[in-house]
């Protein structure tokens, strides 16, 4: 794929590539990462078309290198980005709390592949949802996106760094191998809204780097090297920056990370909803795995069906506002449906007093085929 | 249903991705057509077991395709090899007018058992006519893509055109659009066979 097609306002490319362009287009400067499938193809476009923008590539010795690096490069100022895959996000696990506890812009994308272990690198799986909220140890929040096309793997890498500097946290976009490897032609438009972060809002000389004024919890972010001198750590720390070991501390901190995330919900939350209105029954996909869903919809509603559809584009934090908005609107149930063991549908038992909940998950390397996902529906209701 | 779907199985090397490419990039990029392109990855890829499916609406409202695999039956399937041959079975296509092809080459492989039930079967010598009049086998891609033109009937001649002079080097293009022309002989041909009955 020669870079200057991208210049093009229709162009046929692949997710992976997609999502790089996504980044140049959002102004990432900087990229990290080490190879790994079927993630492998955002590096390597990556390592051309960097330096085509005056931006730095590097291929680092392993994820954790990768995942730091990205975060000394948004410290200086700099949009920056890695790639990889589950085992790759294993190894990220640690830093990406760092990244949160840093409040340090990066973005992290992860084509999933098939699990545990070495799994079935070349094959699809929705199988690290679990892993892209809970990689870290400790108390925290994190977003997470999930495009299910070529498109959207352009879209919401844009979206995954605008976030990820409006709110000062890594932002994860989980795809997966279907989604990374395959072609589809996709619209780049002109005016995209890009979004930048905070900049210190009062004077060198009285800038505590985790000071927040506004209601939104965020600090402003100063550039490393200039006169705004900050310490940063992975300690507990106080709006100084200095690590602080009282038990307030940790409250006041941990508090505030996990509500600037919490409180954002309906900003960050997306998702494709269609015959909300009447439904009875919803069926609810993400990712690859959502895209048999809408043949499925429209079959059942001729047969006289009442069947609505939701699509997570986000997946977290997780849509709470949405399902207490099926749930009053009458929807008796949801079925969700993953390619996993069951993951998002822990989440959505949380609302089982509003309606039942009950699923197909099945931790498969393909997308539920319509008539799959059609036959078992019908059973249900 | 508006969907089109073609599947393409042989092993890596043989140009099977390259063809899906050609497929999707005629239909979506040129003709405009909504259309998701998957393909074997990796090893599969480089000598083993390989595989692409192209799925296209015919619908031009349509902006993109649900279900992104090849479902079967499929409307075109073209086998390039012993081990994907074996696989085939009469009610993987589609037994409907004007589409459901099974295309095979014959030079490389004996026989495909189950195409003597499918209505539309051909066997072409793709290997071997693009060794014998152009000295290589990659020219079977775009023997293949004339085929593919004429009997799907999804996309102009003109898109073909284009998507040949955007995939092959313009010191091959000459020996590409002869390949291109006898692959729509081949097809024009096969279709005048089926209006006579006599296939």
């Amino acid at each position: 794929m020669s870079n200057a097609s991208f210049q093009e306002k229709r162009i046929l490319t692949t997710g992976n590539y997609a999502c790089a362009e996504g980044a140049i287009t959002a102004g990432c400067l900087y990229f990290a990462g080490y190879p790994i499938t079927p993630s492998s193809e955002i590096a390597a476009y990556m390592s051309r078309r960097l330096p085509q923008v005056n931006g730095t590539f590097v291929q680092m010795e392993d994820e954790l290198a990768s995942i730091t690096s990205c975060f000394g490069a948004s410290y200086t100022g700099k949009k920056a980005m890695t790639a990889t895959s589950g085992p790759g996000l294993s190894l990220m696990a640690e830093s990406i709390g760092l990244g949160v506890m840093l409040e340090v812009p990066t973005v992290i994308v992860t084509i999933m592949r098939g699990g545990p272990s070495t799994g079935q690198p070349t094959n699809a799986s929705q199988s690290d949802v679990y892993q892209t909220r809970y990689a870290s140890h400790g108390d925290y929040e994190i977003i997470v996106l999930a495009p299910s096309s070529v498109q959207e793997m352009y879209d919401l890498t844009i979206r995954a760094f605008n976030l990820s500097e409006k709110y000062r946290i890594p932002v994860i976009v989980a795809s997966d191998g279907i989604v990374g490897q395959m072609m589809e032609v996709i619209n780049i438009h002109s005016n995209i809204e890009l979004v930048e972060r905070k900049k210190p809002q009062v004077p060198p000389e009285k800038y505590k780097p985790f000071e927040a004024f506004d209601d939104d919890l965020v600090p402003g972010m100063a550039i490393a090297g200039t006169n705004y001198s900050f310490y940063v750590t992975g300690l507990t720390h106080d709006i100084e920056g200095d690590p602080q070991m009282t038990p307030e501390a940790a409250e006041v901190l941990i508090k505030r990370l996990c509500e600037k995330i919490k409180k954002a919900r309906p900003q960050i939350n997306d998702w494709e909803e269609k015959h909300l209105e009447d439904a009875d029954t919803v069926i609810l996909a993400y990712g690859i795995n959502a895209r048999g869903v809408p043949e499925v919809v429209e079959q059942a509603r001729q047969k006289g069906y009442k069947v609505g559809l939701v699509r997570l584009k986000s997946l977290w934090p997780f849509p709470d506002e949405l399902m207490e908005r099926i749930g009053q609107m009458g929807v008796s149930k949801v079925i969700v449906c993953e390619m996993n063991n069951g993951m998002i549908i822990r989440e959505v038992q949380r609302f089982q007093h509003l309606f039942t909940v009950s699923g197909i998950t099945i931790p498969t390397t393909i997308p539920f085929s319509p008539k799959f996902i059609y036959e078992k529906l019908i059973k249900e209701v | 249903m508006t969907r089109f779907e073609t599947r393409i199985a042989g092993y890596g090397g043989q140009g099977v991705i390259t063809l899906s490419k050609m497929i999707i990039t005629a239909s979506s990029l040129y003709e405009g057509l909504a259309g998701t392109q998957t393909e074997a990855y990796s090893a599969a890829a480089r000598g083993g077991k390989c595989w692409a499916e192209v799925v296209i609406d015919l619908d031009k409202t349509v902006k993109v395709i649900d279900y992104p695999k090849a479902l079967e039956p499929y409307d075109f399937l073209i086998i390039l090899s012993e081990e994907a041959a074996a696989d085939v079975k009469p009610n993987m296509i589609k037994k409907e007018p004007n589409t459901g092809y099974l295309i095979w080459d014959n030079s490389t492989i004996q026989k495909v058992r189950a195409a003597k039930k499918v209505d539309k079967s051909l066997g072409i010598p793709i290997q071997k006519m693009a060794v014998e009049k152009f000295g290589n086998i990659v020219y079977g891609n775009s023997i293949l893509l004339g085929v593919f033109t004429i009997l799907s009937g999804i996309f102009s001649e003109e898109s073909a055109l284009e998507t040949i002079k955007k995939f092959v080097p313009s010191s091959t293009l000459d020996r590409n659009l002869e390949s291109f022309e006898l692959g729509k002989q081949e097809a024009i041909e096969f279709l005048n066979r089926l209006k006579e009955g006599n296939n």
